[in-house]
């Protein structure tokens, strides 16, 4: 990520969208809506004084609604560029009309509430769409009970309660009452593998439960672990020792059967119903804190990306690409890689991005003859 | 010898700040950092000291660079994380800053305190006083150095004739870049010639085949090589030198992609497998290519001699293999297939849509405990149904094993010859498993396919197309640039008995003649700086920069000094 | 001109391939719609097999 931020090469347009993309046989414009941060980027040096006075609130998504945050806020703390935004809509001024306290606090005068969302046009020979994935919002499998029951997150709420720079400086309180969770579940496919909402596998979901399990023990060795899994998938370079490891070293109860049911008992402890395929029994098991492995779907908004430039996608909105030319999009001279093209773990999302960069290389090479 | 302590411009010591970060709690949470901020202060040649919430954030980096140039810093300390992932950053805020990079010294108060000590508080932040006194002792000795740029031949050597080397050439080749293409066998192909049909392509795999050969043979900047192997391999990235078993004179290559790929394994002892009734899965794909029927009972196995104690990996590509496979069976022969599994790997979107394909095709998939394995009898296959929760006798005309693929057997000699490393189980190893897939550890050397790890047809292009990337960006400027992290070799000292050569493990030091008889010469771009060299050298004639005797005697010194 | 190509999506992904085209010599814009770059694997604690940092 620094390594990006730094190269002479690279311009970042962050806090952007891409508006739309004419042109083709490697002359594409493409045009960019720059949104407006009401905090100009060159002179902002993220000291934090504003946020420190600022009287508006609004939940922290970088840290999965865990948290408040104020108005203007840093999006995370070793981001890049590591400058203030202002959310408009949640901004005091913005919304009642007065207020502009981080203006009066800022001594580098880097806030401008008169600022405009401005469209830039650029000249591009290709473009690389690797615009990632999100989580499938899993309230409306209500067997699950997430959105009712305090005590069941998703998997990436976990990594941010988890995380010593997330909401509760990494310990493993649970919503409801901040106690220590020492009794987790960890419910496989939620909405994964399932016809009626993501009927594919998302990929990744059994190892980072493996590792979120293996991190609740790292921090509390008294802790107790459940995963509750179907298919474990764990196909990559020593994902089969690390599920051994997890099993034999940090003492990981997996369990094979899908979860039915999540209610909670009057100290909201939630309890798993679930049925034992090895047993062939319905079981039920209280825990303290149940973390759901909810699907990965495309990006938000990658769907209308992909129409706005013009290339295909699969039933599922990832953007299709052939077996035989993995990083080629329906449009010549756009190609992707990614989860954006379907599920993949760490390695094969940088190999893939390895191989866009050298499609578009080869791309460039054979049209602009450079 | 010059006095290292001074500085360009200063007579006396030389002025040094340390910044000490708190990694938001990583660190503050388990080391008192104020307490060892103000510590700092009080350590000989500090002139200046600060504390930062992060110190690898951009904010953080204008911080240090700003207190550098206010307070004219000439040595640059900072206690926080791993120099693996952060010291390229600081080193370029210290040249942005005006400071040569190598003016910077990095303290790991994270890994080597915060982590480690996290019960200990105190103990935590004691440690940490004493590595900055450490640090701060060796930064007064640190000498500037400049990066070592070394030309790049222009051209590539690939390794594997297999879908992944073809790919990777076919690649390079049409960005115009010379590749040779060498293949052991005397036909291009590898494992894609025994293979029938692709899914989910839905095109034969000798159709597929014919056209990558083609190509690869019709590209003017690719020189393909069968029959031939690796023979030996010297220099470094740039100019490597290797030979090759079909030519007479060594050829000289910029870098090199590892395309080996794997070998199915031959499942021995499973499942009582006698290749005749009881065959492996790349048996059966041969037979399906020759249009035989294996009859019209087939029970599938899987993990065949994987994803035991003896092997324990996952080779990836073997459930989609039977499922496909189970497929081809309903599809031509109508014969009723039974895949008994442990899990079934269809990871992703579209090997979920084949199993559904199968399922709904009418293959009978069984699940199996690894505690209680299917028992292969004379003319029935036992199973306990682990979700059935009953036994099923299944009778057969064939049983197909499917096993792994197991690592090519010449990667051994191969990873030698490179000096690249293998992983436990003989695939290559790269550079890391996460963020560094498609490159060794030694510049100007990647890998892709399954010479690194079990992979479908698909990933191996990616991978291979990747590789191209990677080996790419040497070949595009025509220029390496390296660390000056390298042996010094005192010609005064050398008796030229060549120890030093036979102990490096890069290739790094070569025998010249000299006026003076013959003497060791270290080849700065090969050189990794390890300093096994140095330890060998019974002259004391060899040192390392950047970790001269001064600098890390004066860092033992501060070890053991209380101040 | 320079040789020019757009990444969109400031993740592992777009990083990567934004420094593998730096490389290369060619210029890139690296577009990312939150306020900064990182994406998904910026919100990880830990990542398997190693369980080591994300950033």
């Amino acid at each position: 990520m620094l390594d990006a931020g730094r190269h002479p090469k690279i311009r970042i347009l962050a806090y952007s969208e891409v508006e739309g993309l004419k042109g083709r046989d490697g002359n594409f414009e493409i045009k960019i809506r720059r949104k407006a941060r009401y905090v100009k980027e060159d002179v902002c040096n993220a000291c934090g004084m504003c946020v420190t006075k600022c009287p508006g609130r609004a939940l922290d998504a970088f840290d999965m609604g865990l948290r408040k945050r104020t108005a203007i806020y840093l999006y995370f703390s070793q981001g890049i560029p590591a400058v203030m935004t202002i959310d408009p809509e949640h901004c005091i001024y913005f919304t009642k009309g007065r207020c502009r306290t981080c203006e009066k606090v800022c001594d580098k005068g880097a806030i401008d509430f008169e600022m405009k969302a401005r469209v830039e046009t650029y000249p591009v020979n290709a473009v690389i769409l690797a615009t990632g994935l999100d989580i499938l919002d899993p309230s409306h499998l209500t067997h699950y009970g997430y959105g009712k029951l305090k005590n069941v997150i998703t998997g990436l709420q976990y990594e941010r309660l988890i995380n010593a720079t997330g909401p509760t400086g990494g310990h493993l309180e649970r919503p409801s009452d901040g106690k220590l969770a020492k009794k987790v579940a960890y419910v496989q496919c939620v909405g994964s593998r399932d016809l009626n909402n993501c009927a594919y596998c998302s990929s990744v979901c059994c190892m980072y439960s493996i590792k979120d399990a293996m991190l609740a023990r790292e921090h509390d060795p008294e802790s107790d672990s459940y995963i509750f899994h179907t298919d474990l998938r764990n196909v990559g370079k020593w994902f089969q020792k690390y599920e051994k490891r997890a099993r034999e070293e940090y003492g990981v109860n997996f369990i094979r059967g899908r979860v039915a049911q999540i209610e909670e008992d009057e100290e909201c402890n939630p309890i798993v119903w679930y049925e034992d395929t090895r047993l062939q029994e319905v079981k039920a098991l209280k825990v303290e804190m149940v973390v759901l492995a909810t699907a990965a779907t495309p990006a938000k908004g990658a769907r209308g990306l992909a129409r706005l430039l013009g290339v295909r996608t699969d039933p599922y909105g990832f953007i299709q690409t052939k077996p035989d030319e993995p990083a080629d999009t329906s449009r010549p001279g756009i190609f992707a890689c990614g989860f954006c093209k379907g599920p993949c773990d760490i390695p094969e999302a940088v190999s893939q991005a390895s191989a866009a960069a050298e499609r578009v290389a080869a791309f460039i090479s054979q049209t602009a003859g450079v | 010898m010059k006095n290292s302590k001074r500085s360009s411009g200063d007579s006396t010591a030389p002025r040094i700040g340390v910044f000490v970060c708190n990694c938001g709690i990583n660190i503050a949470g388990f080391v008192d950092t104020k307490e060892v901020a103000e510590y700092a202060k009080t350590l000989p040649n500090v002139v200046f000291v600060r504390e930062n919430l992060y110190s690898c954030s951009e904010a953080g980096i204008r911080d240090i660079k700003q207190a550098i140039i206010e307070n004219k810093l000439e040595r640059v300390v900072v206690a926080a994380c791993t120099p693996r992932t952060h010291e390229p950053t600081f080193r370029a805020a210290c040249e942005e800053a005006g400071v040569n990079p190598y003016y910077f010294e990095f303290v790991n108060i994270r890994e080597h305190c915060s982590w480690v000590h996290k019960d200990s508080r105190d103990d935590a932040t004691e440690k940490a006083k004493d590595l900055i006194r450490m640090g701060v002792a060796r930064a007064a000795y640190l000498e500037p150095m400049e990066p070592i740029i070394g030309d790049v031949t222009k051209k590539a050597l690939v390794i594997g004739g297999g879908v992944s080397g073809m790919t990777a050439a076919l690649e390079l080749g049409s960005r115009g870049f010379d590749v040779v293409l060498v293949e052991k066998d005397k036909a291009l192909g590898g494992l894609l010639r025994a293979l029938d049909e692709i899914y989910p392509w839905g095109n034969k795999a000798s159709t597929y085949l014919k056209q990558l050969v083609e190509s690869t043979k019709t590209n003017t900047h690719i020189e393909v090589l069968t029959s031939t192997e690796v023979t030996d391999v010297t220099g470094y990235v740039g100019n490597y030198d290797v030979k090759l078993s079909t030519l007479e004179e060594p050829i000289r290559v910029g870098v090199i992609i590892v395309a080996t790929g794997a070998v199915p394994l031959v499942p021995e002892g499973a499942y009582g497998y006698d290749a005749r009734s009881k065959i492996s899965m790349y048996e059966l794909e041969v037979m399906l290519k020759q249009g035989k029927s294996p009859g019209k009972r087939v029970v599938m196995i899987g993990c065949a001699g994987v994803r035991s104690n003896e092997r324990l990996y996952c080779s990836r590509i073997c459930c989609m293999t039977a499922i496909k496979n189970a497929l081809l069976l309903r599809k031509r022969y109508k014969a009723q297939v039974t895949v008994l599994y442990r899990d079934l790997m269809c990871y992703g979107t579209r090997n979920e849509e084949i199993l559904a394909e199968a399922k709904k095709a009418g293959v009978r998939f069984i699940n199996f405990s690894d505690e209680e394995p299917p028992l292969v009898e004379k003319e029935a296959v036992k199973v306990k149904g682990a979700i059935l929760g009953r036994e099923i006798s299944l009778p057969y005309d064939k049983v197909v094993l499917t096993s792994a693929l197991s690592p090519a057997p010449t990667n051994e000699s191969l990873s030698r010859m490179l000096k690249v490393p293998l992983d436990e189980y003989g695939f290559f190893l790269e550079a890391h498993v996460k963020l560094r897939p498609l490159d060794f550890a030694t510049d100007g050397i990647f890998v892709c396919g399954t010479s690194r790890w079990p992979a479908t047809i698909t990933e191996c292009l990616e991978q291979s197309i990747g590789a191209a990337s990677r080996a790419s960006t040497f070949l595009a400027t025509g220029s390496a640039k390296v660390e000056p992290i390298v042996s010094v070799i005192d010609p005064e000292k050398c008796r030229g008995c060549g120890l030093c050569v036979a102990v490096c493990p890069y290739g790094g030091i070569e025998l010249v003649e000299t006026d003076q008889g013959i003497k060791a010469r270290t080849i700065e771009v090969a050189c990794k700086g390890c300093g096994t060299c140095g330890a060998t050298c019974y002259r004391g004639a060899i040192t390392m920069r950047h970790y001269t005797n001064e600098q890390l005697v004066a860092q033992i010194k501060a070890a053991f000094a209380k101040v | 001109m320079e040789p020019r190509a757009a990444v969109i999506g400031g993740g592992i992904g777009g990083i990567q391939a934004a420094l593998d085209l730096a490389e290369m010599g060619i210029e890139v814009l690296l577009v990312e719609k939150q306020p900064s770059i990182g994406g998904v694997m910026a919100q990880l604690d830990k990542t398997f097999p190693t369980n080591d940092c994300s950033i």
